[in-house]
């Protein structure tokens, strides 16, 4: 009860210095823009990346000879691996009870062209009949290559919504003979739109039939990305164990020796994905906190003007009554005033220019509220802490002194 | 027992390269119901004496009995408290916060003792009809003449009904004709039932007092009742 009209009292005083107080609050508002605007841009990319990964469905996880490389040596390292080739994926399609689909797959890029229109960087996908039970893409229009046509190596093509957009613009693709690099292939199917992220088209690629690709393009130098399906989402991590062990065995690696390979699931890429944004976070938050506290500098030091313009007041407040902790709260009041609704004012900017920055890169975010939550108490905790002394030296004061004062 | 007793209370100033005793050795008994007044020359330690009887300040050596409780062992706590229940101070300077209303100036001890927002209202009216400014409530202090603002400090020194009202020469800032208003408004209050201790240079406004302490160099040096 007491508190609420010393809350009562403390607003009244910000708001006898509304100019003042509004400078004031400048310091906390920038800092907590720059907090803020870097927040929600890293949770905005890490959700974007994470739909993006969670696509993959949690039951399954892919096998390549490199897939991630931590430093120059990791890559040179893996580089020199033997290629995970069709011999491995057949092997774990033969011989992996707890895998419901195996699907390898290559990637590429090459020119993709219709009559005197082309993309010069079209990106090859080229995996097996099943791959589009597996990754993300979906059938919009006509059909997926088949059993059939990775038997016949049939040139057929799969093309996503880009190339649809660019080559075929009034006109029904399905049917029409493309060139991909320097073969022809028939249109079987187009593609549902995925839209770009980080600025990146990702439409613009077209999918054939792995055997197509390799009496076309032969081998890549990274080999086969193989994608497995396990049977359940519990059962993940003993179909990965089986495959371990199949390739282990095929590939001949010693016991004592660690895999040849890369396994890895989205969980995993999360993670990673997580472990290097957190370093950027930490970073980022770390040099921008330096303006949060230049901001409670200044809220410290207009507290302390304060306290010794009003030292009568307070002189009068003791007088009258008014114990150490009523005078203490009125002060620690007035900066936690300031610098929350100065947080508040910057996190809404920082929002603001959060979705502006990330939006010229086709992102959206939404404010979460570890931003929220984080933004607050970083707020709060500044007025807290800078505020602590002037209210104590006003708590302190003694009574006769302070109505004495001129 | 008394409503208040002080034995042989001290107030030293540790001034560093000497001690200033503002206050050597006084002992007074004030019972309740009294209008005392406390004279003296400057620097003979009134001030100072009123503000160890306000529990503002407590004395370097002696003892103090506000209502049989012994004020020398109190806490900041305790004092603040009895400073909010048991007294009402009234200034020279008046001592009003200047961008407060007359209503807000004299509802302020009831704050800090809890009292809800409706019935401090009431009794802030109530105090501020007594002193005759039912119809300054709105008022800020720099809207109201130097008696007004007097007698708004004295309905904030009454709202909270203290045993005691003390009074450091009251009448300091004010002509002669607002001084004698003040003086009747302690009069009344005073055959209301209230104690009150007032220090003055001036014997017109002390002679409105039953009993008048005259100190000298930190000590009594007469203490006479009149009328
Ligand atoms: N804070 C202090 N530090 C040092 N000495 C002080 C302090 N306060 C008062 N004194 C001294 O104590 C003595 C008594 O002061 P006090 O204010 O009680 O006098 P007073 O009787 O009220 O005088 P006046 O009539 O001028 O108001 C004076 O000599 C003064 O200088
Ligand atoms: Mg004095």
């Amino acid at each position: 009860m007491i508190g609420f009209s010393i809350f009562g009292i403390a607003v009244n005083a910000i708001r006898a210095n509304k100019l003042r107080s509004s400078l004031t609050l400048l310091g906390i508002v920038f800092g907590m823009v720059s907090i803020m605007t870097i927040i929600s841009a890293l949770e905005g990319m890490t959700n974007s990346i994470k739909a993006e990964i969670g696509r993959l469905g949690p039951s399954t996880f892919m096998v390549a000879k490199m897939m991630i490389t931590t430093s120059r040596e990791d890559y040179f390292k893996k580089i020199k691996r033997k290629s995970i080739d069709l011999k491995s994926a057949d092997l774990i399609t033969n011989e992996c009870n707890l895998c419901e689909k195996v699907s390898p797959r290559t990637f590429a890029q090459a020119r993709i062209k219709y009559g005197s229109e082309y993309i010069r960087d079209g990106r090859i996908m080229a995996g097996t009949y099943n791959l589009i039970d597996i990754i993300d893409i979906e059938v919009a229009q006509g059909r997926f290559h088949s059993m059939e046509d990775d038997l016949h190596r049939s040139q057929v093509v799969l093309i996503g919504d880009g190339v649809k957009e660019k080559l075929f613009s009034g006109i029904d693709p399905i049917g029409k003979t493309l060139r991909v690099g320097s073969k022809k292939y028939t249109i079987i199917g187009i593609a549902k739109k995925l839209g770009p992220m980080f600025g990146q088209e990702r439409d613009n690629f077209v999918v054939m039939p792995l055997s197509t690709y390799g009496a076309h393009f032969g081998q890549t130098r990274r080999g086969l990305n193989i994608v497995i399906k396990a049977l359940s989402v519990e059962k993940l991590e003993d179909a990965m164990d089986e495959v371990r062990l199949l390739l282990r065995s095929q590939r001949g690696v010693a016991y004592d020796e660690e895999d040849d390979f890369d396994m890895m699931t989205a969980d995993i890429f999360l993670e990673l994905l997580n472990s290097i944004t957190r370093v950027f976070r930490i970073a980022l938050i770390g040099v921008s906190s330096i303006s949060i506290v230049v901001g409670g500098i200044v809220v410290m030091n207009v507290m302390m003007v304060a306290v010794s313009e009003r030292t009568r007041e307070i002189g009068i407040r003791k007088a009258i009554g008014a114990k150490r902790r009523h005078i203490l709260l009125q002060f620690l009041f007035e900066s936690l005033i300031l610098t929350s609704s100065g947080g508040l004012v910057g996190m809404v900017i920082g929002h603001l220019l959060a979705k502006f920055l990330v939006g010229m890169i086709d992102m959206n975010i939404s404010p979460s509220a570890l931003a929220i939550i984080a933004g607050l108490s970083i707020s709060m905790g500044t007025g807290l802490v800078f505020g602590i002394y002037p209210a104590l030296k006003a708590a302190k004061l003694d009574p006769i002194k302070a109505l004495s004062f001129e | 027992m008394a409503l208040i007793e002080t034995k042989d209370i001290w107030r030293t100033y540790d001034m560093g390269h000497e001690k200033v005793h503002a206050l050597r050795g006084v002992s007074i008994v004030i019972e309740k119901g009294e209008y005392v007044a406390i004279m003296g020359p400057s620097g003979s330690g009134k001030s100072t004496l009123m503000n160890l009887i306000g529990c503002l300040d407590t004395p370097s050596k002696g003892e103090y009995y506000l209502n049989s409780k012994a004020v020398n062992t109190l806490d900041d706590n305790e004092l603040a408290n009895i400073r909010n229940r048991e007294i009402g101070f009234v200034f020279q300077t008046f001592n009003l916060l200047p961008r407060a209303t007359s209503l807000h100036n004299v509802e302020l001890p009831l704050i800090y003792n809890g009292t809800s927002t409706q019935e401090r209202i009431v009794k802030a009216k109530e105090a501020l009809a007594k002193v005759d400014l039912a119809d300054r409530i709105t008022h800020k202090p720099n809207e109201l003449s130097g008696g007004e603002r007097q007698r708004v400090a004295i309905a904030r020194a009454l709202v909270n009904n203290p045993s005691l009202i003390l009074a450091d020469e009251p009448t300091g800032n004010l002509d002669s004709k607002t001084s004698e208003e003040i003086m009747k408004l302690f009069d009344r209050l005073h055959s209301q039932g209230n104690t009150i201790i007032t220090v003055t240079h001036e014997q017109s406004v002390a002679s409105h007092a039953h009993r008048i302490i005259s100190l000298f160099d930190g000590a009594v040096a007469s203490d006479k009742r009149i009328n």
